[in-house]
């Protein structure tokens, strides 16, 4: 190893780099651009969903019931049936997602502390917007349950929702405060990997890999020259994405920089190692490019990145052991929004760094063995 | 790093080298040693395992078996003593594209250990003889072929290594560049640098000091280039005609006539070296079959017609098939 050559590899990867028309944009923009996408695509709130109220009640209880829902910002009323037929046809015909039915006598039930039901229906046809109304509705009929008969008073209980769940650290379920943190660790695990297995496989590719083995360059000299630039760019990458995510999108972030910095870091390693298991498999850089494509897709699927991954079937949900993302996103996800202590995340950090690490070495060993070729 | 007085003689001491891709022998148990100081010219056809022979050489292949010293050190053991005293040129242009000429020559000597002090002059130098000066702030990939070439060996030649290795420089380069470029090489030569170079061009090969011809993975023809052609069994006559195609089978039907071979809008026939006038028995024989003979005269013999008439027996010899041999090597 000698410092002289990592810093001129350094040094020649940076000129490089900065002669490059794509890989500047890739790098800076990019990242910006998935979040500015996920965040407002797919991070979106579901807002004024169309409900439908039969109200057979007719009292103060009953209009204070569909004024919670209203009142919410979640549920405009945009239908007002008679019968439960008509109810039926309004969700049918689409002009309601969501219905409520409150039935006679509710009212009474609600003086004399009996218990009462309502009936929430919800157009399943679209799960997300179910899942979140749903989820909205449980919170709104939990509040109404507690103004009703005071904290600790159950016995109102809506049809099919569990009036006692209360959505917990994110209380106004904004998507966007989940999607942020998981975006940090997602972009370093494309970046890295991508533009790592590129790098590589654009020097096998132009020759320029075996003119260096001719030099007294060394395997570590060679490595380090790579990573350590790569590495910079990653942590100037997750900084511009972390202020965008905190300055624009207003993501409070309540946990420790060391604690998301720290475990970043070590993911970090896991995603060096696929960019270098990935530059192995490739002969050139359009190969590369569809190999990450590829490795990609399981790891977003199953790491709960987009979709929860305790529904998964069994053997699936083993699988997710095996993806560093997985824990990584538990880790970020945990420190922006509940501040947990490293004390409590530590489980996941021993997984990572465990899966991190043997990947990254699985990399470096194989690297060195194919790189005399 | 330019010590030349090790005690041993040969710069490159082959034995036995032999590199297998998949089922085919792309070099076969090549046994072979290069005196220092040298030129020597490796030439054959495409395929032959020319570029493999030299990857080995210049320690960026490893081989299946056998071993190459290089200056007394093993590739296989020992190529961390082996690079620093060498240089190779690859077949493809292999410096960074992206990287002006006078980055690419400081990035080389700072991986190779050029002392701060030497690089601005060696630099300098460099430029100066390979005409790269004007364009030490362009970007190699906006150079022309020739000029691409010229700053590769630069490259290698920015450490002052004592060996070095040219796997076809001069490829798809224009005449005056290549010939540019080989006046270089002798310059490098008059310095005591041994070079090995491989060339599909005979003229190339004509300068070298001693030349190897490899086939299917074996050299079955060592000697030096006057050696080659003293080899040949006669003399050769060129022969003008207007249609040389009809002349090649009036030509063959000679008793005098070995072989023959067609060299721009010229016949070269070899002759048996007791053959006597023979130019008068050809001119005679065409113009008798009605072709317009526009000249007959003595010629020299060439490597091109050296290796065509040696290599079918040299091949047989070491039982390598002849097939196709000479089709390629013309």
């Amino acid at each position: 190893m000698s410092w002289r050559r990592i810093r001129t590899l350094i040094w020649k990867e940076f000129v490089q780099i900065s002669r490059d028309r794509a890989m500047l944009p890739i790098l800076f923009i990019m990242p910006i651009l998935q979040l500015v996408l996920f965040g407002y695509v797919v991070g979106s709130d579901v807002r004024n969903l169309n409900l439908a109220v039969l109200d057979q009640d007719n009292t103060v209880q009953s209009v204070r019931i569909v004024d919670g829902f209203t009142s919410s910002g979640y549920f405009t009323v945009s239908a007002r049936p008679s019968s439960d037929a008509q109810l039926k046809d309004a969700l049918d015909g689409g002009q309601a997602v969501v219905a409520i039915t409150i039935p006679k006598g509710l009212g009474d039930a609600v003086r004399s502390k009996r218990a009462a039901q309502i009936g929430v229906i919800i157009d399943g046809s679209d799960s997300r917007t179910s899942g979140v109304a749903a989820g909205y509705a449980a919170g709104i009929i939990a509040d109404l349950s507690n103004q009703f008969y005071g904290t600790g008073g159950a016995a109102m209980t809506a049809g099919g929702v569990n009036a006692q769940v209360r959505v917990l650290y994110n209380p106004t379920m904004r998507a966007v405060n989940t999607m942020v943190p998981a975006l940090l660790a997602f972009i370093l695990l494309m970046s890295t990997s991508n533009v790592m297995s590129q790098a590589i496989v654009k020097e096998r590719e132009k020759g320029t890999l075996e003119q260096l083995f001719v030099t007294p360059i060394g395997r570590a000299d060679y490595l380090l020259g790579k990573l350590l630039p790569y590495t910079l760019i990653a942590v100037a990458q997750l900084t511009l994405t972390f202020l965008v995510g905190v300055l624009w999108f207003q993501v409070p972030f309540r946990g420790s920089l060391l604690v998301t910095g720290g475990g970043l870091m070590l993911f970090m390693l896991a995603a060096l190692g696929i960019g270098m298991i990935v530059s192995l498999m490739s002969r050139t850089r359009q190969q590369a490019q569809q190999t990450s494509m590829f490795l990609q897709m399981p790891q977003m699927m199953l790491s709960g990145f987009m979709f929860p991954i305790d529904a998964l079937p069994k053997w699936l949900y083993l699988l997710t052991f095996l993806i560093p993302l997985r824990y990584i996103l538990v880790i970020v996800r945990a420190n922006f929004l509940k501040g947990s202590s490293f004390m409590e995340l530590w489980p996941q950090f021993a997984m990572m760094a465990a899966f991190s690490i043997a990947i990254f070495l699985f990399g470096l060993s194989r690297f060195s063995k194919r790189l005399a070729d | 790093m330019t010590d030349r007085t090790d005690s041993v003689e040969a710069a490159i001491d082959v034995r036995a080298l032999t590199r297998v891709f998949r089922n085919v022998k792309a070099v076969d148990d090549v046994t072979m040693t290069i005196p220092r100081g040298e030129v020597f010219g490796l030439v054959g056809p495409d395929g032959a395992g020319k570029s493999t022979l030299i990857r080995m050489l210049a320690t960026v292949l490893a081989p299946t078996s056998g071993d190459a010293l290089v200056f007394g050190h093993s590739v296989l053991t020992d190529p961390h003593k082996v690079k620093p005293r060498i240089g190779y040129m690859s077949q493809a242009f292999s410096l960074y594209g992206d990287l002006t000429v006078q980055e690419n020559l400081d990035f080389f000597a700072e991986l190779r250990g050029v002392p701060h002090r030497d690089m601005a002059s060696r630099s300098k130098r460099l430029l100066e003889f390979s005409g790269l000066t004007e364009f030490s702030k362009r970007q190699a990939q906006f150079l022309s072929g020739g000029m691409k070439q010229k700053l590769a060996l630069a490259a290698t030649l920015i450490s002052e290594p004592d060996l070095l290795f040219l796997d076809e420089p001069t490829t798809g380069v224009d005449p005056v560049s290549r010939r540019e470029f080989w006046r270089i090489i002798s310059g490098l030569h008059r310095d005591g640098i041994t070079v090995f170079v491989a060339t599909p061009y005979m003229d190339e090969a004509d300068r070298c000091d001693e030349i190897a011809f490899m086939t299917q993975g074996r050299i079955i023809l060592r000697d030096t280039p006057s050696g080659m052609k003293g080899r040949v069994p006669g003399r050769v006559i060129e022969v003008a005609v207007d249609d040389y195609r009809g002349a090649m089978r009036v030509l063959r039907a000679l008793p005098c006539v070995h072989s023959l071979e067609v060299s721009g809008d010229m016949l070269r026939v070899l002759v048996a070296k007791d053959a006597g006038a023979c130019e008068g028995t050809l001119r005679d024989a065409l113009a008798g079959a009605g072709f317009t003979v526009h000249h007959v005269t003595p010629s020299q013999t060439d490597l091109e017609m050296a290796f065509a008439t040696l290599i079918p027996t040299a091949a047989k010899s070491t039982d390598a098939s002849d097939g196709d041999i000479l089709a390629v090597a013309g």
